[in-house]
């Protein structure tokens, strides 16, 4: 057996695994993108569902709210992350309790997370509520989910309980990498406490924040179950995102041919997305002095 | 720049003393170098003078100023570090430059003293360089370049050279010793190399487990080692240590009888010893001549330097012994020679390791 056949060989059942797990799904959805299909059978539409997708203004809500949904959702991930992280790695007693109780939202199930939320979110049962009323914020029951923009932010803040812990675990180990000799430089050279964070912290671990602002915008754009657990991309579409919207599209009214030219587009902006992250990566690494 | 005075200095770490009672006073452009083995506390010294630790007890004076509660930047020190603390994302400009940022110091002036520090450490063409793009040497020219900009009364250097293959540290070690007499400035250095304390100090601390063993010039040690641990780590190839008894005591100094049976009347300060004690007789590798009779030696192995053969063998009684004989001596490895040794040369040490005054030792070159 030559080299090459070996080598093709060992590399067969990868490529098998990519082959149905990826490539004929992709492919699958490109061509039903085209098609009307339904239950009832395919017809052949050319562009029509992309058209239509493109006039549709809804539709066009639906991609401001998803880019809106995700820019917030980020922002205060990395926020959160980089406060978290810089409290964790400070010398104080007992940090590695707190390095572990950091955890639990990334790593119980997220199913289980939201239900504990929405008892949260409920206006007659839960603490939020209560709280708001005993404090005379509220006159009487306030049903987070139930009202369009409380809907929409009461899901940016579970979802940011959910991602933070791992922005911050990645924050804190790219901290802990940070030369020490720098910060007593630093300090026998009087640089204060926020100036040691700014000058060396940050431009120390700006690779990772990059590479987390970027991998962390794609998983909060695909971002599913929480919000289909909360508010099953409501009240009246206020928490529908590109990716609830192609699910309910698809597979709620099923309208396979419309949901898979979503499903297109979310490809494409994903990729585009993931050019951005390794281009962003490229010059970061680069400006920064990483290997 | 000035005196740097370090007085009654311990530290613990929790029941863990690692410094003991250390005082010392550094003179003004002093060139004094902390030298010892690995954990004898020489670099938590430094870095209690830096103002990086904290002295359990004593006083830190530097300049006649009580600096012991101040914070690193009001005690005028700036301090170069081992792995060189460059900021990997800032140019060679601005590394230099990052104390003067520190203190807002006006553009301007800014700009002045790093040129000025450039052109001292021949940076000037790298200013606008990464670190990452300069060499082992380069990069740390750029950290003591960060020092000088803040015109410090002293510098502290932690171990600079460890990082620099054997040729660099040479260089930079001529370097660092014309650094010194341009900027005339109080210096104390840290390393674990006895080779670089020899050659750039103007005084030497030998510190052993926290301990100081001997504070003095290069040759004072070399020459008065006080004990057997400043002995065997000053010089090299090390100080050669013999098993001995002591046969009797006179006007001449004392009589040893070493394993293997050799007597020698060593010119020795002998209070304190009397017949029959055990010490050892101290000689070092560069002061026996081959031919003499006071020494049988089993080689083992030859070094071959070019100008040297560094011999290595054993006395009859089994003790290791090396000796640094002319480079064409007629030695071979599985061979025996005979080594002469000139009592003045040899030192002794009692039980406790401590030396007896050597009465006829060579002057030493100021």
């Amino acid at each position: 057996m030559s080299e090459k056949t070996f080598g093709l060989l060992l590399i067969a059942p990868a490529m098998l695994f990519i082959a149905v797990i990826v490539a004929w799904p992709l492919a699958e959805t490109i061509r039903l993108s085209f098609m009307e299909a339904g239950l009832g059978g395919e017809e052949y539409v050319g562009l029509a569902n992309y058209q239509d997708l493109l006039e549709s203004r809804k539709f066009n809500d639906t991609i401001w709210r998803t880019f809106y949904w995700m820019f917030l959702s980020v922002t205060l991930k990395l926020i959160l992350g980089l406060i978290g992280a810089t409290l964790l790695n400070a010398a104080v007693p007992g940090r590695a309790l707190f390095r572990v109780l950091v955890m639990p939202p990334w790593v119980i199930p997220i199913a289980i997370g939201c239900i504990g939320w929405l008892w949260l979110y409920n206006g007659y049962f839960g603490v939020l509520s209560g709280t708001m009323m005993s404090l005379g914020i509220t006159d009487g029951p306030f049903e987070f989910l139930a009202h369009k923009r409380s809907a929409f932010y009461s899901a940016i803040v579970t979802d940011v309980w959910v991602g933070v812990p791992m922005v911050t675990l990645f924050f804190l180990a790219a901290m802990q990498g940070v030369n020490r000799d720098l910060y007593e430089a630093a300090w026998v050279d009087g640089a204060g406490r926020w100036y040691r964070f700014r000058r060396i912290t940050i431009p120390q671990i700006m690779p990772v924040i990059v590479s987390m602002a970027l991998l962390s915008a794609i998983w909060t754009f695909n971002s599913f179950e929480i919000i289909w657990i909360l508010t099953e991309g409501g009240p009246r579409s206020a928490t529908t995102t590109l990716i609830v919207d192609t699910y309910k599209t698809a597979i709620g009214n099923y309208k396979f041919g419309e949901g898979s030219a979503r499903a297109v587009i979310i490809v494409v902006l994903l990729g585009l997305f993931s050019l951005l992250y390794l281009f962003f990566l490229g010059k970061v690494n680069k400006y920064y002095g990483a290997k | 720049m000035a005196t740097l005075d370090l007085c009654n200095i311990s530290k613990s770490f929790g029941a863990a003393q690692v410094l003991h009672d250390i005082s010392l006073a550094i003179e003004d452009k002093e060139f004094v170098v902390f030298v010892g083995p690995s954990g004898c506390g020489k670099s938590t010294l430094l870095r209690i003078i830096a103002g990086l630790e904290e002295a359990t007890e004593g006083q830190i004076v530097i300049g006649g100023e009580d600096v012991s509660a101040a914070h690193p930047v009001d005690r005028g020190i700036s301090m170069v570090f081992q792995s060189y603390a460059l900021y990997p994302h800032l140019s060679v400009f601005e590394n230099i430059a990052f104390p003067l940022r520190v203190q807002k110091m006006p553009m301007p002036e800014l700009t002045e003293r790093v040129q000025k520090a450039a052109d001292i450490l021949q940076l000037t063409d790298k200013l606008q360089l990464k670190p990452g793009q300069l060499s082992g040497g380069q990069r740390q020219r750029v950290a003591i370049g960060r020092s000088i900009v803040r015109n410090p009364k002293v510098f502290l250097f932690d171990e600079p050279l460890s990082n620099l293959d054997a040729a660099l540290r040479g260089d930079m070690r001529v370097e660092l010793s014309q650094l010194h007499s341009d900027l005339d400035a109080t210096m104390v250095y840290v390393t674990h190399d006895q080779v670089e304390a020899m050659t750039m100090a103007d005084r030497i601390v030998v510190l052993n487990a926290g301990k100081v063993e001997q504070f003095g010039t290069p040759l004072e040690l070399y020459h008065h080692p006080k004990t057997k641990f400043v002995a065997s780590f000053i010089g090299q190839p090390n100080m050669n240590l013999i098993p001995a008894t002591v046969q009797g005591t006179d006007g001449n100094g004392v009589t040893v009888e070493m394993e293997g049976g050799t007597r020698l009347t060593l010119p020795v300060d002998t209070t304190g010893v009397a017949k029959g004690d055990s010490v050892e007789v101290g000689i070092r590798p560069e002061n026996v001549t081959l031919g003499g009779a006071a020494l049988d030696v089993a080689v083992n192995v030859v070094e071959r330097l070019g100008g040297l053969s560094i011999t290595y063998g054993k006395l009859a009684g089994g003790t290791r012994f090396c000796a640094s004989l002319p480079g064409n001596a007629a030695v071979a490895q599985g061979g025996a020679i005979t080594l002469g040794v000139d009592p003045a040369d040899c030192h002794v040490f009692d039980a406790r390791g401590d030396v007896l005054r050597r009465t006829a030792a060579p002057e030493l070159v100021s």
